[in-house]
């Protein structure tokens, strides 16, 4: 510290015994409470925007009007399907993968296999005889689609069947009746 | 008070509001109630306004 700099504001050291001079405290947080709202005002027209698609494909199916119609479909592979056992098939669109499990003697069931929760393919788990979502963890019971653990909370789409004498046919996915 | 929260809350409710109409929406879109679903997307863009509005209000409250 020399005599011959009176003035030292704004000089380097500055002679202080803390290097904070140079938050203002008050403005700082004014600054954080009006920006944490602009933030928000932004999520909340990037949320606008997001559902805007859903919004239109919504009025695209009701413009449709609500009943849809679905091809009856083999299942390649159903006939020589053993109790316990499932098998992975395309219904009602080949890009839309179902899979039909045999749980009983004259028991099918088949579900769309897009997990309720981020998508993923379910598979079926023979061994703990449920089906399971390996991205997080959810799991499915054969009986009604209904998750019984996990992230998904909606049931698995299940698909309408008609089993005959050379095998089990898709014939529709069934609505939710919630 | 020495500085006000309201704006704050205010917000925090409008963004928790969005995430429920978002969820809401898919959901209902899957489970196939279309008019539900309709509602919900409405609801969040009416939400973006209010979020404006909210923003110009509280701003200068200090
Ligand atoms: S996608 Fe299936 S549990 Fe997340």
């Amino acid at each position: 510290m020399s005599e011959k700099q009176p003035d030292r504001n704004n000089k380097i050291p500055f002679e202080e015994d803390n290097y904070t001079h140079n938050i203002r405290k008050n403005e700082e947080r004014r600054l954080d409470r009006r920006t944490f709202m602009k933030t928000i005002v932004g999520a909340a027209g990037v949320f606008a925007v997001s559902t805007l698609p859903w919004g239109a494909l919504a009025m695209r199916e009701l413009a449709n009007g609500g009943e849809k119609s679905y091809a009856k479909a083999a299942i390649p592979g159903s006939a020589g399907l053993r109790v316990g056992e499932a098998v992975e098939f395309a219904y009602p669109s080949e890009h839309d993968t179902a899979l039909l499990i045999r749980l009983g003697e004259n028991e099918y069931k088949a579900y769309q296999n897009a997990c309720t929760h981020l998508r993923c393919p379910v598979v079926w788990d023979g061994g703990r005889t449920e089906l399971v979502c390996p991205c997080h963890h959810g799991f499915f019971d054969p009986a009604n689609g209904a998750p019984t653990a996990g992230p998904p909370r909606r049931p698995l789409p299940e698909i309408a069947l008609s089993v005959e004498a050379d095998g089990v046919y898709a014939i529709g996915v069934k609505r939710y009746e919630a | 008070m020495k500085r006000s929260w309201r704006g704050v809350l205010l917000m925090c409710l409008v963004l928790f509001l969005n995430i429920v109409f978002t969820q809401k929406a898919i959901h209902q879109y899957y489970y196939e109630h279309y008019v539900a679903t309709i509602v919900y997307a409405a609801l969040n863009v009416i939400l973006f306004p209010i979020a404006v509005w909210l923003y110009r209000v509280e701003r200068k409250v200090r």
